[in-house]
């Protein structure tokens, strides 16, 4: 491990020194070379998975919710779903899979719990699973259907989009499925290739009527999840596959509510606004490590946690005070959910801008394999980014 | 099933497949919901000398001839009807029996949707109103299948489900307020003409995307039956929107989790300009209901007593009995797709003709009261005026 971790050190110092022709010579052997670790016993070389891009960073304990438990984040979430089941009798979980605990053991326990008739699996159809849940949703009963990874969540766009999303309106609020919640799996996990990676949000941004939330640790899952849950529009739940495992922290066994539509400030600062959700909040929380440490720069690191409707006023209250802006998200850059947050804040905050708005996003490409490492919006690109912006 | 008599074995630990039959010997601990592993079910016996398939997929006997199924579309399933074209009961056995005073609101409800679909579909022509679809030839589908289910059962349609609102006595100054989008107009004026909603008569508010509301008709089939509340849920749909996908989602749900809901598909023969030869290649909507595991059947949609045994006892036996019921009700679209279409562009004028005149539900039932002697000429000319008189009035203060 201290191996791996000083030949990681030496490639962190050689991209710092930042050149792009230097970051080129990198790619290709030398750098495959700088992530093998010799196998102890034999000596031969073995690869091994590279590095996360992040360090998950936990929040203190929080003390106003009663008893707390260590969980991961799908622990998180299966607390939140059994708090569910346990107090409404009509919520019921369904998607494919479930009934087992889940290919991410979302649900682990719940059907033997609550029954076969509230945990249930249903054929491979995500067009069905959502029409479905809309229609018991439609009933009043609580619907919290399961989508087995976001990158699947297409075939049920038109069930969202031209369905759940217009329902009250439409109907003159006569009807509504508002009891409709739609959880997804979501962002990149180090081997997703392009069909376990995605970050849809940006394509339900686009969408009024329904509510899009990422959280990033578990203490924010269960809190978010269970005010998706009673929240009173179709909500949409993307949970960070990569946290799952990674992201341990305490968590209140008791229900509790995290408010929608409502970002955080986790760390205040004076120089540059640096705006995420999900996964890239801890590297953007690191890189305002790296800002503070080696150019003294004091960043403000906001958590979005809605993306839709979001929360302009703190983020517009943290640029007016900054005057710079970095926004970063896996997603790619054109059309991602950065560009409407750039375009809001330049409106309401133009003469506080101090420099151009930046954002640090996937690339405009399917989300590859092999490159994942290079395709992700990384601490160095954004540190690079805010360096820029810092000297504009 | 025959396998089932062979002794249980459960496999994994007699195959030394090891850490398998470890997981299935575990039980869940004390140590909390996170920690608690999967029950495996058992899926399959293994008689070793039975010579039955055994896979998990499908329940069937082995067979060594290659051979195709045919699929039979020269004479497909059989359309179930209790009258003929003239109104006569052919077999005295399915005559529903029905009082006086009820077939008398079948046949109101009929020609006053009739008649307000004339008054529309003019409002529309004098840019009175944006847009408009007409239910012409199948009155009976909506009238016949409203009539025999409860007024709190929930009916997810499509658009041409009009008839079934005039059943519950929606009305007309409603229909034409959503019409106009008037201040009236419980829907707010958000929608286009003929998206009709009304929560009091349980009717979902209709939307422009077709099969949409088959899945979720399903799901709410589903949460009626767990709320117990012995209510069946309904699903409208045209012969072209079961070629959504989101029809093959609704079947394969329903049957699978077990929905009290009755699927009623009218195969008018056509989706706009396109006539069923292009719709589909197998035989209807029916044929597909028993791939899915579903009871189905095919009515003459026509035939006002027809749809209404059959949607009677499918709705029984939904509620009874948990599962989905596949009705096709055939019928014809007389009238144009909508304002917006002028279908002599794709069918000749003749063939509108015969079902106008030879085959119409309303005439049909016409014949059939008057035979029982509980309509005439007299009623017929009182009624006429009597509804294009109401449905006139509710028309110009809707416009006003």
């Amino acid at each position: 491990m201290a191996a791996l971790a000083a030949t990681a050190g030496g490639l962190l110092r050689l991209r710092a020194a930042g050149a792009e022709g230097q970051w080129r010579r990198l790619r290709g052997a030398g750098l495959l070379r700088g992530l093998l670790q010799p196998d102890s016993a034999t000596g031969v070389a073995a690869q091994r998975r590279h590095v996360a891009h992040f360090t998950f960073q936990p929040d203190p304990e929080p003390q106003e919710y009663g008893q707390t438990q260590k969980m991961n984040l799908f622990q998180a979430v299966t607390s939140a779903l059994d708090n569910s089941l346990a107090k409404d009798p009509t919520a019921v979980i369904f998607g494919e899979d479930v009934a087992f605990g889940g290919v991410f053991r979302c649900t682990v326990g719940l059907r033997d719990k609550y029954g076969k008739d509230r945990v249930f699996n249903t054929p491979l159809c995500e067009q069905g699973i959502v029409g479905f849940g809309i229609g018991i949703a439609v009933t009043g009963a609580t619907a919290i259907a399961e989508i087995q990874f976001a990158d699947y969540i297409f075939p049920a766009f038109d069930q969202i989009v031209n369905e759940a999303a217009k329902y009250r309106y439409r109907s003159g609020d006569l009807f509504n499925c508002g009891s409709l919640t739609i959880r997804a799996p979501w962002g990149c996990v180090g081997h997703g290739a392009l069909y376990h990676s995605q970050s849809p949000e940006a394509f339900f941004a686009h969408c009024p009527g329904i509510k899009v939330v990422v959280p990033r640790s578990p203490f924010q899952a269960k809190g978010l999840l269970l005010s998706c849950i009673e929240d009173k529009n179709p909500c949409i739940f993307f949970e960070p596959k990569i946290l799952y495992r990674a992201a341990v922290e305490q968590v209140p066994v008791e229900p509790y509510s995290i408010p929608l539509s409502q970002a955080e400030v986790i760390q205040e600062g004076s120089d540059v606004t640096l705006v995420a959700w999900g996964t890239q909040v801890h590297v953007i929380r690191e890189v305002a490590s790296m800002a503070q440490e080696k150019l003294g720069v004091s960043c403000e690191v906001i958590d979005l946690r809605t993306i839709l409707p979001w929360d302009m006023d703190t983020v517009c209250k943290s640029v007016i005070k900054t005057g710079r802006l970095l926004i970063s998200h896996e997603a790619p850059l054109t059309g991602g959910f950065a560009s409407e947050i750039s375009s809001t804040v330049q409106e309401e905050c133009f003469l506080n801008l101090e420099a151009p708005i930046s954002r640090v996003c996937g690339y405009d490409t399917p989300f590859p394999h092999i490159f994942e490492p290079f395709y992700i919006p990384d601490k160095w690109k954004c540190y690079d980014a805010l360096r820029k912006m810092i000297n504009y | 099933m025959a396998v089932a008599a062979a002794a249980a074995r459960v496999w994994g630990s007699s195959r030394g497949l090891g850490q398998a039959g470890l997981l299935l010997l575990r039980r869940p601990g004390a140590r909390g919901l996170a920690r608690s592993l999967p029950q495996r079910q058992v899926q399959q016996h293994f008689p070793s000398l039975d010579d039955k398939p055994q896979f998990p997929g499908a329940s069937a006997e082995f067979v060594d001839k290659l051979e195709f199924i045919q699929p039979n579309v020269i004479s497909g399933i059989p359309v179930y009807r209790v009258m003929d074209r003239q109104g006569q009961i052919i077999n005295p056995s399915e005559d529903p029996h029905l009082p006086q005073e009820k077939v008398l609101k079948f046949y109101k409800s009929m020609t006053l949707l009739n008649t307000m679909d004339r008054i529309l579909y003019e409002s529309q022509r004098q840019g009175r109103i944006s847009f408009y679809m007409t239910n012409y030839g199948e009155e009976g589908t909506h009238v016949g299948s409203a009539a025999a289910l409860d007024n709190t059962d929930l009916v997810f349609g499509q658009y041409r489900e009009a008839g079934v609102l005039m059943y519950r006595d929606y009305p007309l100054e409603l229909f034409m307020a959503q019409c106009y989008g008037n201040s009236s107009d419980l829907g707010k004026g958000r929608q286009m003409p003929v998206h009709y909603g009304c929560k009091e008569r349980h009717f979902v508010t209709i939307s422009s995307p077709l099969a949409t509301q088959i899945p979720q008709a399903v799901g709410a089939a589903y949460a009626a039956k767990r709320a117990n509340a012995n209510r069946v849920v309904i699903c409208y749909f045209g012969e072209g929107a079961a070629s959504e996908g989101d029809a093959h989602a609704g079947f394969n749900f329903a049957a699978t989790l077990e929905c009290p809901i009755i699927f009623f598909c009218r195969n008018n023969g056509y989706a706009i300009s396109t006539p069923t030869s292009e719709q589909y290649r197998g035989d209807g909507i029916a044929a597909r209901g028993p791939g899915y595991g579903i009871m189905s059947i095919r009515v003459d949609g026509n035939d006002v007593f027809a749809v209404y045994n059959a949607t009677k006892e499918a709705r029984r036996r939904a509620v009874a009995e948990n599962q989905p019921f596949l009705i096709e009700a055939m019928t014809y679209r007389i009238g144009h797709h909508s304002t917006s279409d002028d279908s002599s562009a794709y069918r000749s004028v003749d063939e509108v003709n015969y079902w106008d005149k030879q085959d119409h539900p309303i005439s049909r039932l016409r014949h059939y009261l008057q035979s029982r002697g509980w309509w005439d000429e007299e009623q017929e000319k009182a009624w006429r005026k009597q509804s294009r008189k109401k449905a006139a009035w509710a028309g110009a203060s809707a416009g006003s």
